[in-house]
């Protein structure tokens, strides 16, 4: 087995050098067939996403695989930002790249899909299909469980997805929880956006300008309402965003507290993104109201990136035990076919010569044929047996992959026999 | 103990048994949380105020005065005063939610007057230990339905106290949201409630039964009301006016440890039971 993963990404090279490098979607399938054809390459996979170019292959051992790459694929200019991982470093970087443990914001999902891509159009060009196609496979399932057994995804990291968050925790579920967004401004109506697609039924603007409002509806399916019955409105909606331009204070404690009476106790979110604020920062002090302002989302944001590298921790941990079994595996597959070409290498030379002396020893008595036979037998045993049980006990050795190659090449074993 | 008419008596339990329509009522209408029911529970409420009202007049005229001599007359008469009190307030401002509140606490009213009267003994002994096993279920069920209330009410408190500081420590990641908290422990709470109204019940019957009116005194028991009591005000208070929070929660607590009193108090059995 000669794994080698070769690559850059987006802790190695500027995204100048990344473009430079990625391999176009069209011409994914040309590159993977040109690259199995080149002798000694018997599989390959071609990650190509915007931040890492990455090329997974097998090879036979003999094989140079990284020159094979090299040769094919105009990386010299990128040379200085090139890594390259083989056998069990190989394995460990595709589980923590699918996991999503190498990407710029770790425990970003979509980085499993473009792997799971990847590994598609490989096998649709028919150059996976052997123990590489089983490791990415097996990364595929890595990466699941990484997501189910950490928390690693579950924690927003941006501000407009904290408030999502945040409404989750205070509500559970968004369904029947409509927003209203009072003023204007890009971060309310990302939030209200992520709000909308998280389950929340409606969404309503108002603005001074009742232009503008409807203007900024129309954007994203919401519904204008008239600023003057704005506080009608704070009666029935959940979920406040507020970033108007005024001086002071547009939502009062006192107002929000003869609202709550109203609302019969109903929880309430409300997120101030305005500077000067629109809300009185007393208002969170009221029973079931949550008021959070650009610099508490931003807190969240932070605590949530630390929980994430605590989790990520938590994943590099269950990902180190995945490749010790991939690798346990992979030499449980080796040894097996090893011991039995090395047998048969052996029988077949001293067969040879047994028929190469025969015809000098002249006429043998049965009994005389018989030793000989005992004694080549015996010598081959002899000089088999070492080699053999330390291949037997050496699979589980972390080296054992090397010391399976080293066998192969002393008595110039084939692939596969 | 013959101090009512027989035919007071007999008045007494049909008015009883129109109540525990209406206190069938309240408790659907917190379990469900929808109140079909209400006309029903309503007309029967209203014919069971008139036969209430003959049955304490026709008392009055046995004992040849005023019948607020005992226990069970006076609360006999405070029931007779709720119904009518909800019916006048219910006619001039139609607050439906008033109900929930007042249909136990007039039902329970009733059971208690009821009890004055001597009743047969049980038809037989094995009627009389599945009443008692019946009882004990009922109320065991219900302690466990506000023991879950408590653990919701706790985390609901932490979750809370985690939000309202917008620092987010562990608990924030771990416990579940509020809302599904808060939504736990009014369903906990509605099923213990009614739990432990029929507990209460079956307990009252069976207590009346084999002891005359001694088990009255007993601690256990006005725990035990006490306990209902609290519950009643919390799911009403939640029904009427959606209270909920912090302090609901604290009272959910309160409301827990009252009902773990109730039922340790003198481990676990009444202290008439020998």
């Amino acid at each position: 087995m000669n794994l080698l993963v070769l690559g850059l990404s987006h802790k190695t090279a500027p995204v100048e050098v990344r473009e430079r490098m990625a391999v176009p979607e069209e011409g994914l399938a040309e590159a993977l067939s040109s690259l199995v054809a080149q002798p000694g390459i018997a599989e390959a996979m071609i990650l190509s996403t915007c931040n890492r170019v990455e090329f997974a292959v097998r090879a036979e051992p003999e094989t140079d695989a990284g020159a094979v790459i090299r040769s094919l694929f105009p990386l010299d200019p990128a040379e200085r930002h090139l890594y390259q991982h083989a056998q069990r470093d190989a394995i460990r970087h595709l589980f923590r790249v699918a996991s999503s443990l190498d990407s710029m914001v770790v425990g970003e999902s979509q980085i499993l899909g473009q792997v799971k891509d990847a590994c598609a159009a490989a096998r649709a060009a028919g150059t996976l299909g052997g123990p590489l196609d089983e490791i990415l496979n097996r990364a595929l399932s890595v990466a699941k469980r990484v997501r189910t057994e950490t928390g690693i995804g579950q924690m927003a990291v941006s501000v407009s997805y904290v408030a999502v968050e945040l409404a989750r925790k205070i509500f559970g579920s968004l369904d029947g929880h409509t927003v209203l967004i009072l003023g204007s401004g890009k971060m309310s109506e990302l939030a209200a956006r992520h709000l909308r697609r998280s389950g929340a039924p409606a969404v309503f603007v108002a603005n001074r300008t009742w232009e503008r409002a409807v203007e900024m509806a129309a954007r994203f399916e919401g519904r204008p309402v008239p600023f003057e019955q704005l506080f009608e409105f704070l009666a029935h909606v959940d979920i406040v965003i507020s970033s108007t331009g005024a001086p002071g204070f547009l939502i009062t404690r006192e107002r929000v507290q003869s609202l709550m009476a109203a609302r019969k106790n109903r929880p309430m979110f409300l997120i101030d993104i305005a500077v000067p604020r629109d809300i009185d920062p007393g208002v969170n002090k009221i029973d079931n109201v949550f008021l959070y302002d650009i610099d508490d989302l931003e807190q969240v944001a932070d605590a949530n990136r630390r929980q994430r590298e605590r989790e990520a921790e938590r994943a590099e941990a269950i990902v180190e035990a995945e490749v010790d079994r991939a690798m346990a595996r992979l030499k449980a597959q080796d040894v097996t076919p090893t011991i039995a070409s090395l047998q048969a290498e052996l029988e077949r030379v001293r067969r040879a010569e047994i028929e190469r002396l025969r015809g000098r020893l002249g006429d043998l008595t049965p009994e005389q044929e018989q030793a000989i036979e005992t004694l080549t037998r015996g010598i081959v045993n002899k000089i088999a047996h070492t080699p053999i049980t330390q291949l037997k006990t050496l699979a589980s050795h972390p080296d054992g992959l090397h010391f399976i190659d080293v066998i192969r090449r002393v008595f110039n074993l084939k692939e596969n026999p | 103990m013959v101090c009512m008419g027989e035919t007071s008596v007999f008045w007494l339990r049909v008015t009883l048994t129109l109540y525990s329509l209406g206190l069938g009522h309240a408790l659907l209408t917190v379990i469900r949380r929808r109140q079909r029911l209400f006309p029903v529970a309503l007309a029967s409420f209203a014919i069971a105020a008139v036969f209430h009202l003959v049955s304490i007049v026709e008392e009055g005229m046995t004992l040849g005065r005023f019948p607020v001599v005992n226990l069970h007359q006076s609360s006999s008469l405070i029931g007779l005063l709720i119904t009518v009190l909800f019916l006048i307030v219910y006619w001039r401002y139609k607050y439906e939610s008033l109900a929930v509140f007042v249909f136990p606490i007039v039902f329970v009213l009733t059971l208690i007057a009821s009890l004055g009267h001597p009743v047969q003994p049980w038809a037989s002994p094995a009627l009389r230990s599945s009443w008692l096993f019946l009882h004990v279920v009922l109320a065991l069920l219900g302690y466990a339905a506000l023991f879950l209330t408590c653990v919701a009410a706790v985390m609901y408190l932490i979750q809370e106290r985690e939000l309202k500081s917008k620092k987010p420590r562990a608990f924030y990641y771990r416990l579940p949201p509020l809302g599904t908290l808060d939504e736990m422990s009014y369903r906990t709470m509605a099923a213990g409630f009614a739990l432990i109204t029929l507990g209460l019940i079956t307990g009252s019957f069976w207590a009346f039964i084999e002891w005359g009116t001694r088990w009255v005194v007993d601690p256990k028991i006005i725990l035990a009301f006490v306990t209902w009591g609290i519950y009643l005000a919390m799911i009403f208070t939640r029904w009427t006016i959606g209270w909920r929070g912090r302090k609901a929660a604290y009272f959910a607590i309160a409301g827990s440890c009252c009902a773990a009193l109730t039922w340790m108090v003198d481990r676990g059995v009444h202290s008439f039971v020998p």
